[in-house]
């Protein structure tokens, strides 16, 4: 992870200082912190477009929400990237939804969110142009997030986090920047926001 | 020099021995003649206070009783009103065509030869010497001149009208449907254009009488007639892109048989909008075109015809392909041919029946082979093979002079066998139709149609139209019709048997999703069924119903406006859909109807003479194209976009710029003038597309975005010709002569220049 900021409300930042224990309280009062992640890089396999044989098999870049960082495979990982894929941790319970909204207008995880984790045959986060989080637009060769997707994740301690996908390009480059050809891609940015207290609301 | 004239001293002599009553006779025997002198059988003559007369064959007609005045009509001229002394003064009572010009018939619109003037739906006739002003080789280069009209880039130059694409176009030449279509565009470039008498443009579904395919219109070519004499014309033509088209046409002809052989010949090196990457945006091609035309009169009831045509195209290319051991180029080879055999018989027992009898056998194929250059290995390997052939009969009896009704029959035989298509596929379908046009009043004309097509894939479909014209005041005819319009689902959507190695995807035809997804599942590929294949296959024709008004005005004998305003509403068009996901987490596909549009707009020309050698016309459309689907997603807030600052909102209505590919503006504008002392001819055009949506960049699919357009642009365009007295042509000009190009048109190569000339070889040797 190159960088890491953090989008915090200078009020936000205030109220941390002088906040109480929100134990007893079922409203989070904290304006909770969007995490901006850059560039997650995490490169497809290798695949002979001729005869779709898997040359060279790459890892899966495991990462970590509650920790915001990228984390061994045997540890508590809440995503996996790959390409355009996107795993959930299923041996840690981990759980995904995809609602479709405006990331600041979502502030509680809706009823109607359907969680499910990953299984042999299917993802929770599903792949496939339309169906998940992107849009594969075969005239101009892009990926790009499908605007107005969110993903709600509940991650391996039982927090729920909603996140948005803003690019699949390196350096998040203005939409009119990209070339499929030059730009390099499966670099994920994306935003989020983890609620520490186990609560539904953000 | 001493020659005495045996008509004139017969003049004389029945002058000097005829009594008064011999004389009232004859004066009452008429003859109804158009300009030329040819009898005008259909004409009715009308006096006043009496029952209308109808003339015989030759155009006689007795008037025993006179009358204040007299009116005379027929279908297609200027009626006449004339007094009683009129009447006697006249020997011959010439009518004028109604048009005024005489090449202004109109063959496609109605199935019976009609005068402009006379169709109730909107109508545009390009004669020899506007298709000539446009100094277009390919039929793509004329048609992109007209109001209404642009020429798309997809597998192919197609025409796109009233926002509907080539797919819903249906092409003629000479009244009988053209085939061969990829991925659902009819490439113009296939139509050499020297050889066109005129092109029919019809605009509004015309299912009616045409059936499938013609849902936004039809474009009819009409290649010039057999003559009656030889003559023997060489042409060469030669332009920018190293591009040469020399053609030759021969006829011979005696007073009952004509032929005219055509042959056409383009090459030309192609061009390069991005030279940064391998490969060119036009490949290097040649296209040979061969025509046979046959006409004969067996008897004074029965003529026949035999029209053939045979084309061939080549082309080749290179291509970059990304590989395991990086990226190889690949050669590509395209062949194309297409045949068409079309003998027609008519019979003409007498004025009021012809009986037409007509067949159509087409033969299209292409071949694409792109292989790596290093190893010569075969990359891909792609063929199509289609057979079209279509017998039909068609009826017309014309009733009395107001009333002409035509009835056809037909039956269609169709096979395709393709690389992506298992096993050879055939359709079989049968149709009827029924016309009637009706003249009920003197300024009223109305056509009815009604077709029932029978298809083995899509059972029965029935098309209605009418369409009314009435003249209000004598410059001025305003028109409506609503009509019916449809299309089968074609080849690819039934039979595509498809699997995209490099992305993981599969594509299934409607017709074997349910087969395709079982091999798949046996295979264990299969993660997810979305919809059961089952309930797919039940693939049906994509409609539309259609409303066209407008007029047609002359605000002085010198000028005239048209204007057409239309409302297209088109449902069950056909849209892929994922119908399972597989374990790569890929998606399978199958074909759907799901798609509702809607276009309209307006469409205007008018034209003045402000003098004799000077005219000038201008021509406007607006186009207003949109999925009603995305319309609804929007309302209920479903759709959403991006800006530049990564916050996303809600897509509005006014974000929405309709279909991808449609311009809302676009005109032109045209000078011809004619250079005295020289004789030349110069046509200037600026011909006007307004910005159209290119791609979707913000990944919500639709069109919101200003990123998402391609400017508008303007094709400057010039044509100077002179034809000499003995017949020589001689023509140069340019067209796109600001060199305006953009990625978002790759039909569009920037600055062409252009010679030519035409020898009429006979006209020089006598």
């Amino acid at each position: 992870m190159k960088t890491i900021q953090k989008f915090a409300f200078i009020l936000g930042a205030a109220t941390v200082l002088f906040s109480c224990d929100n134990a007893d309280n079922n409203s989070p009062d904290l304006p909770l912190e969007a995490i901006l992640v850059e560039d997650l890089a995490a490169p497809n396999d290798l695949i002979d477009r001729n005869t779709n044989q898997v040359l060279e098999v790459r890892p899966f870049q495991y990462f970590s929400l509650e920790k915001n960082e990228l984390v061994a495979e045997n540890e508590d990982w809440d995503l996996a990237f790959k390409g355009t894929t996107i795993r959930v941790n299923n041996t840690k319970n981990v759980n995904a939804s995809i609602v479709t909204g405006i990331f600041e207008e979502i502030k509680e995880v809706p009823a109607s969110a359907t969680f499910a984790t990953d299984t042999e045959t299917s993802f929770a986060i599903p792949t496939g142009s339309g169906t998940g989080w992107y849009n594969y637009n075969s005239a101009t060769f892009t990926v790009t997030p499908i605007p107005g997707r969110v993903i709600l994740v509940k991650t391996t301690k039982g927090n729920y986090v909603k996140m948005e996908i803003l690019s699949y390009y390196k350096g998040n480059p203005p939409l009119e920047q990209i070339d499929p050809r030059t730009t390099p891609s499966a670099h994920y940015t994306f935003r989020y926001i983890l609620q520490p207290n186990g609560s539904t609301k953000f | 020099m001493s020659r005495i004239n045996l008509n004139k001293i017969k003049l004389l002599l029945s002058l000097l021995f005829c009594t008064s009553a011999f004389a009232s006779v004859r004066d009452t025997d008429k003859r109804i003649v158009d300009v030329s002198g040819n009898p005008i059988a259909h004409a009715v003559v009308k006096l006043e206070g009496q029952k209308a007369i109808f003339v015989d064959e030759l155009g006689n007609v007795t008037v025993q009783n006179p009358s204040e005045r007299i009116f005379i009509f027929a279908l297609g001229f200027e009626s006449r009103e004339l007094t009683w002394d009129e009447w006697l003064a006249e020997k011959e009572i010439i009518l004028q065509e109604k048009s005024g010009i005489l090449h202004e018939v109109v063959v496609s619109a109605t199935r019976t030869e009609r005068s402009v003037e006379q169709l109730p739906m909107p109508v545009t006739v390009l004669d020899t010497e506007k298709i000539t002003q446009t100094g277009g080789i390919r039929l793509s280069e004329v048609l992109r001149e007209q109001t209404g009209i642009q020429i798309t880039s997809d597998h192919g130059s197609g025409i796109q009208m009233q926002g509907l694409d080539s797919d819903y176009i249906l092409i003629l030449l000479d009244g009988e449907p053209m085939i061969g279509r990829t991925a659902g565009t009819f490439d113009l470039d296939r139509i050499s254009v020297s050889n066109i008498e005129r092109i029919e443009i019809l605009r509004g579904p015309s299912s009616a009488i045409y059936g499938s395919e013609a849902m936004g219109g039809v474009i009819n070519i009409i290649t010039k007639p057999s003559k009656n004499r030889a003559n023997l014309d060489l042409g060469m033509r030669h332009r920018s892109f190293n591009s040469w088209n020399p053609f030759l046409e021969f006829g011979v002809g005696k007073k009952n048989w004509s032929s005219q052989v055509f042959l056409d010949h383009f090459k030309t090196d192609g061009f390069d909008l991005t030279p940064e990457t391998v490969g060119q945006t036009q490949n290097p091609y040649m296209a040979s075109t061969g025509q046979l035309k046959v006409t004969g009169t067996l008897s004074d009831k029965f003529n026949v015809s035999i029209f053939g045509r045979g084309y061939k195209e080549t082309s080749h290319g290179i291509l970059e392909a990304n590989g395991n051991s990086g990226t190889q180029i690949l050669d590509l080879a395209n062949n194309r041919t297409d045949f068409n055999l079309n003998p027609t018989l008519r019979f003409k027992p007498n004025t009021d029946w012809t009986i037409t009898l007509r067949g159509m056998t087409s033969w299209f194929s292409t071949n694409a082979v792109s292989k790596f250059r290093t190893s010569n290995g075969i990359f891909d390997l792609q063929e199509f093979n289609q057979f079209f052939h279509r017998t039909e009969l068609q009826t017309d009896f014309m009733a009395n002079p107001r009333n002409l009704v035509s009835l056809g029959l037909g039956q269609q035989i169709e096979t395709v066998e393709a690389t992506r298509y298992d096993g050879s596929n055939r359709f079989d379908a049968g149709y009827v139709f029924v016309q009637h046009i009706w003249d009920p009043r003197e300024r009223i004309n109305i056509v009815t149609g009604l077709r029932a097509d029978f298809h083995n894939q899509f059972g029965s479909r029935l098309s209605p139209k009418i369409s009314g014209q009435y003249q209000i005041w004598d410059n001025f005819s305003w028109q409506a019709s609503i009509g019916a319009g449809f299309k089968t689902p074609d080849f690819r959507q039934l039979l595509l048997n498809f699997n995209n190695a490099a992305a993981g995807y599969y594509v299934f035809g409607a017709n074997l999703a349910a087969e395709g997804i079982s091999r798949l599942q046996e295979q264990g590929l299969i993660a997810q069924i979305l919809i059961n294949p089952v309930t797919i296959g039940d693939l049906n024709a994509e409609t539309s119903r259609a409303i066209n008004t407008g007029f047609r005005w002359k605000p002085t004998p010198k000028s005239q406006v048209h204007l057409n305003a239309y409302h297209n509403a088109i449902d069950n068009l056909i849209e892929t859909a994922p119908i399972a996901r597989l374990v790569t987490g890929q998606n399978a596909f199958s074909y759907f109807n799901i798609r509702s549009v809607v276009t309209q707009g307006i469409e205007v020309d008018a034209q003045i003479d402000l003098l004799d050698n000077l005219s000038l016309s201008a021509g406007y459309a607006f186009l207003d194209a949109r999925d009603l689907e995305v319309i609804e997603r929007i309302d209920n807030g479903e759709i959403f976009k991006r800006n530049a600052q990564n916050q996303t909102r809600r897509v509005t209505r006014a974000d929405y710029g309709g279909l991808f590919n449609r311009s809302r503006h676009s005109g032109n504008l045209k000078i011809n003038y004619q250079e005295r002392t020289s004789g030349v001819d110069l046509a200037f055009r600026a011909i006007f597309r307004g910005k159209f949506g290119f791609a979707d960049l913000n990944g919500n699919l639709i069109l919101d975005d200003e990123r998402e357009y391609a400017p508008g642009w303007v094709s400057f365009n010039l044509t100077a010709s002179k034809t000499f007295g003995n017949g020589v042509f001689l023509e140069a000009g340019g067209t796109n002569l600001l060199d305006t190009v953009t990625p978002a048109q790759p039909n569009n190569p920037g600055r062409v220049l252009f010679i030519g000339i035409k020898i009429p070889i006979l006209n020089l040797i006598n």
